[in-house]
Formats: C-alpha cells, structure tokens, sequence
C-alpha cells in the first residue's frame, strides 16, 4: 500500500479546474518534486496532500484512509499528527522567538518540549539563534526555522511549496541539505518548485499543466548524497 | 499537561509584551473603563454617607444651650420646651461632653438619651446597633479605627477623676522614700466601667470622633450628677414660625439660649436617590463602551492576526485551542487592567469626593476582586464575537497570498 495515492481528484472554482482528474501515488521514503507553470494548480495539489482543503471530486487515500470527504476537525486531526508543512513565505509567529516557534508545533501536535526543540534547531544549525525572534533572522535563516518545526513531530511526510522560492543560491543549498538529511532518516518529501535544479535533486518529478498531470520523470542521477556541507561548519 | 498549561502562559505573555504597541492600546480601553467603573461604584456607595454629612441640619433645628455659658439641666430645658405648643416638638436630644480615656489616651465622651437621638439626627449611619441600655455603648467610626474596635466587643472605659489626677501630681513630685507608703487604703483610682459595643457611628463629621453611652452610664463614670451641655431641638414649624417660637423660648426661660440651625427639608433626601441612580447609569453606560471599544480593538486585531491563526490552523490548532488562547490572552489583559483600574479608580474618586464633598473616602478592599473580575469578564464578551471569526479564517487561503 503506498502512503499517498491519490484517484481522479479534480478541484473545481466555477468554470475554473484548477485540478483535472489528477491520479498520483507516492510511497514511503520517496522523494517527489512537482513542477508547472504559475496557475497550473501545484498549490491547490499540496493544499489538499496537506488536509488543508478538499477535493471537488476524487479520493485522496492516505494510509489507505480516505480523507477526501472528511470534515474540518477531521482533517486539523490527520495533519498535525503526519504531515509537516513548509512554506515560500516563511509564516513564523513574529512574537514568538526561533525555538518558541518549534515548541508551537509540539504544543499542537503533543506537549512542548524545549530541549528537543532545541535539538531540531541545532540539526538546521541554528541552535545559536534560538532565542531571536523572526524579525531578528534572515530569510534562510528563518526557512531553517521552518523546516526544524516541520520536522519536530516526526511527520510522514514533509510537503514544501516553494521552500526556496524567497531565498538566495547559499541559502537554496543549505535547505536542499536539510532535505537529503530528511530524505536519508527515511522522510517522505513532497516539493513543489520552479527551479529545475531543485527538482533535480528529488528522485521523481512530476509536471502539472492546466490542472493536469502531463509528464512524469525519473532522476537518474539520483544519489541521496549530501552535495553541499560546509555550511554546517558555522553552527 | 503541566507543560501545556505552561506553555499556554508562556505564548500570551509572549503574545503581550513582544506586540506591545497593541496590547497597550487594548489595555488602555480596558483601564478607563475599569477605572471609571470603580471610581463611580466606590462614590455610589460613598454617597449617602457624604450626602449624610451634607443633610446633618435635616433632623434638629434648634439648638440650646445656657445663657450664662456653663451648662443645663434637664428641667431648664423642660422649662424651655414649655414655650413650644407640644405637638410641634419632634424630638430633643440632650448631649453632655467629658473627656474619659480608652487605653490611657483621652477621648470625648458623650453622654445622651439614646432614644431619641435619631429624631434629632436622623442622618446618622450605624454599623450595628443604637445601644438600648445601660452598659453599652455606640463607637465614633474613627476612634473604631484608631483602636481597632468591633461590634460585639467590649471595651474598658476609664475616667480619672479630679483627686487622682491631683494624687498623680504629688505622686510624681515626691521623693522615693515615699513611694512604698502610698499603695494601699487612701489611693484613690480611677473610675472605669466594661462596655459592651453595640454600634459604629458613621456620619461623615466630628460624630465619628466620639463615643456614646447613656448620661446614666456617663455619670456612673465620672461620679458627677448630670448636667447637660447642650440640646438638640427638632420643632416642626419653618421660616417665620419658627423664629417667633425660638424668640418667645428665649424671652421666657431662665437659663436657655436658643439658636435655630439650618434645616434641610426631608424632601431633599430624595436628591440622594435620584444621584445614586444617576451614577449607576453612568458606570451601566460606561460599561457598555468599554465592551465596544474593547471588541473594536479586538476586531482590529483578529484581523491583523489573520495570518497568525491560518498559520496556527496550518500546524494543526482546532478551533477551541485557537479561541483558548485568544481569550485566555485578552482575560490576562483584562485581569491586568482591572488592577490598574482599580487603582486609578479610587484616586478618581477620592478627586471627586474631595472637590465635591470636601472629605475623603476609604478604599474598600473588595472592590479589588470585583474589578478584576468584571474587567475580565467584559473582555471575554467583547472578544466572543472576534474571536468566533477568527475561526473561520481558513488556513489554506491565507498561507496562498503574501
Ligand atoms: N480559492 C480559489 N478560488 C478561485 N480560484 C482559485 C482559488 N485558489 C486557486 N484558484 C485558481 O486555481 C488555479 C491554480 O492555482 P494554484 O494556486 O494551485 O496555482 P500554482 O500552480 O500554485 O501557481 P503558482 O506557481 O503561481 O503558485 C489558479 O488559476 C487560481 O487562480
Ligand atoms: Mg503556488
């Protein structure tokens, strides 16, 4: 059974398929990249993957449960307990410092721990700066943050719209590292991207156009390597 | 759970002194409503006692004392009181004045006819009891104070009489040696009875600086037969009639002066009653606005925190934990302001009661409580309905755009 399948989900506004019978499986451990012009329907994808709307029609089956017809409640259930979000406009709680905003994560999901916040914060290499608050850190900096609380709670999979979309080359590879570090204990990441670099480091990459999957790729080259590491020396 | 409780505090403190700008702006409605709201209750209970102080005329309206400045008796008055046709009298009320002592420090004693005196102070105001016999006795509000006296208690009333103070002097002036020979039969002590209190007097005036206890009691105290230093007359005639029955009093007795007082017509109580509705309706008013503001504030801020709560819901916050903590933040706001409002009340109304009525007030302890229970509790309405919108944001919709 493969973690995520998902059967001829469509998204309907109006007139408007922003997703068009769309069919896809993803299994434990994988890493899936998802590429396709501006409005071909890559977020509202993610956004339903993430429990966080619903389908039109289809089925979304994860774990074999389907969670395409499950109410509101239901669905803030599923997502804090499996999935870990990252987003391209970083979305940290301004008030709340660095390792405050990975304890949130924890609050919901079970009970805030600080030093296991502490720990995930040390994995991005931020262990430094826990105590800032987001005004007080760069962008990749803060995008390290988010990516330490979308991993906290052990989620089953990792989704990431555009985690490298507001960030320059140096930070890009920093973020990517984290990912290979994720990809190896055995994550599943799903990444919505642009730039087809990034999406060349993920073992598959799926291509949407017009609400419709289109074309689909296998990385070759994929090697699960960690390509850039001395930016952890400064941690 | 503990580490959640902990947790909950640790984000609305957060949440309160990181966004200080804001906060302090909610805080700022929450302390005027709350200081106004106890400014107003501290006078509307404050009131009537201040106004009691305002009617004390209301009640006697004449006054007698001797002619010849020492003092009456009781058949001089009665001699007196002969020249007023007897169904206009109202009451009379005799008053004699010695200095006793409570605790070796002096403090003036009045000695009356319990009876009436609330015919002829009629503004008077007693936690308790009027005593209605003998060995008890009725409290000034500030000798209850300074000696920290309750009703139900007793205390011991001493009064020294003229040989003590005299065998006290020669005491004092004698030589050692004579010290061990003046103990016993010839010492003269001083007199004393045990009261028992039944009352606190509050009247707003000098009243709460003395004590009363019958002129029976009083002259069991001192050992000197009774005599009166001044009366307190209530007639029921005004204006002109009044200042003919006051002449002929005068005219016709030996030893009694008669002054009239101003006398404020039972009618004007009634202005007491129609002001303490008034205050309620200003502090019910204020109330109301308070809660609006607060909820506009609470409004402005749901919105501006759009973000934040999508966020929140994004990493999996279910609508009670989201209006939790929204609430629990603005009742500490509202917990917060109550304090400073209360405490800005009182000097609110201690400003008021000083310009208006020209005394002080005493803080009331319970007010503190009630306040911050209050504010807090008009914060948490207030903040309902926001609240309850801030629910619906969903959180895809609002971590799509900027
Ligand atoms: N709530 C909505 N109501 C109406 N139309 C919507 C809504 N959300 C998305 N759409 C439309 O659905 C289509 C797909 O949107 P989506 O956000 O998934 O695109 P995207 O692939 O993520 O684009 P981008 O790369 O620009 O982020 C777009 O045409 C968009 O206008
Ligand atoms: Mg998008």
């Amino acid at each position: 059974m493969s973690l995520l399948e998902i059967n001829n989900v469509s998204k309907i506004y109006g007139e408007l398929h922003a997703l068009d019978k769309v069919s896809l499986k993803v299994e434990k451990g994988e890493w899936v990249a998802i590429m396709g012009p501006s409005g071909s329907g890559k977020s509202t994808l993610m956004n339903i993957i993430g429990c966080m709307d619903r389908p039109s029609e289809g089925e979304v089956l994860m774990d074999g449960i389907d969670i395409a017809k499950m109410n509101q409640k239901e669905l803030t259930l599923i997502r804090r307990d499996k999935i870990g979000l990252v987003f391209q406009q970083f979305h940290l709680v301004n008030y709340l410092t660095a390792v405050e905003n990975v304890m949130l994560s924890q609050y919901y999901h079970s009970i805030p721990d600080e030093k296991e916040a502490l720990e995930a914060l040390d994995r991005v290499g931020l262990a430094g700066r826990a105590r800032h608050l987001p005004s007080q850190l760069s962008g990749g900096e803060q995008q390290r943050v988010c990516v330490a609380r979308a991993l906290i709670n052990y989620p089953e999979i990792i989704l990431a719209d555009e985690p490298t979309g507001n960030l320059d080359e140096a930070n890009e590879k920093i973020i990517m590292d984290l990912f290979h570090n994720l990809h190896n204990e055995g994550t599943t990441l799903i990444v919505v991207t642009h730039d087809p670099e990034v999406a060349q480091t993920a073992q598959r990459t799926l291509f949407l156009r017009d609400g419709k999957l289109v074309r689909e790729t296998v990385n070759e080259n994929f090697t699960g390597e960690i390509k850039y590491e001395d930016w952890t020396e400064n941690k | 759970m503990q580490k959640k409780r902990k947790w909950f505090f640790r984000m609305a403190f957060a949440s309160l002194l990181r966004r200080k700008s804001r906060m302090l702006i909610a805080l700022l409605a929450i302390v005027v409503g709350a200081t106004i709201l106890s400014g107003l209750v501290t006078v509307y209970i404050d009131v009537p006692r201040q106004m009691g102080a305002e009617f004390r005329n209301y009640g006697a309206n004449v006054i007698f004392t001797s002619k010849d400045g020492t003092a009456l008796t009781i058949e001089e008055i009665n001699d007196g009181l002969s020249n007023v046709n007897s169904s206009q009298i109202v009451g009379m009320t005799p008053y004699r004045y010695e200095t006793v002592r409570i605790n070796q420090t002096p403090v003036t004693a009045a000695g009356t006819d319990m009876s009436s005196v609330l015919k002829t102070s009629p503004y008077w105001s007693v936690d308790g009891e009027i005593p209605d016999k003998d060995g008890e006795i009725l409290i000034g509000a500030t000798v209850a104070q300074n000696y920290n006296l309750q009703v139900e208690k007793s205390i011991s009333v001493t009064f020294t009489p003229e040989e003590v103070a005299e065998e006290a002097v020669a005491f004092d002036n004698g030589d050692e040696a004579a010290e061990g020979e003046t103990s016993t039969s010839d010492v003269v002590l001083d007199n004393y009875i045990d009261f028992k209190i039944t009352g606190i007097l509050n009247t707003g005036g000098a009243e709460e600086n003395y004590i009363y206890m019958s002129l029976e009691d009083l002259e069991e105290l001192t050992q000197i037969p009774t005599t009166i230093s001044l009366a307190e007359v209530s007639i029921s005639a005004s204006g002109s009639d009044l200042t003919a029955v006051v002449g002929s009093i005068n005219q016709n007795s030996e030893n009694v002066s008669a002054k009239v007082v101003k006398r404020v017509t039972a009618s004007e109580t009634t202005v007491l009653g129609k002001l303490q509705a008034l205050i309620l309706l200003v502090t019910i008013i204020v109330l109301a606005l308070t809660m609006i503001t607060v909820a506009t504030t609470m409004t402005a801020s749901v919105t501006e925190r759009r973000r934040e709560i999508g966020l929140k819901k994004a990493l999996g916050a279910l609508d009670g934990e989201i209006i939790k903590e929204f609430m629990g933040e603005q009742v500490l706001l509202g917990g917060f302001g109550g304090l400073i409002g209360t405490i800005l009340g009182f000097l609110f109304a201690q400003l008021i009661s000083v310009n208006v009525f020209s005394s002080s007030i005493v803080f009331r302890p319970v007010l503190l409580p009630l306040t911050i229970v209050i504010s807090m509790a008009v914060t948490a309405v207030a903040c309902l309905i926001p609240i309850r919108n801030a629910t619906e944001i969903e959180p895809a919709l609002v971590l799509k755009g900027e």
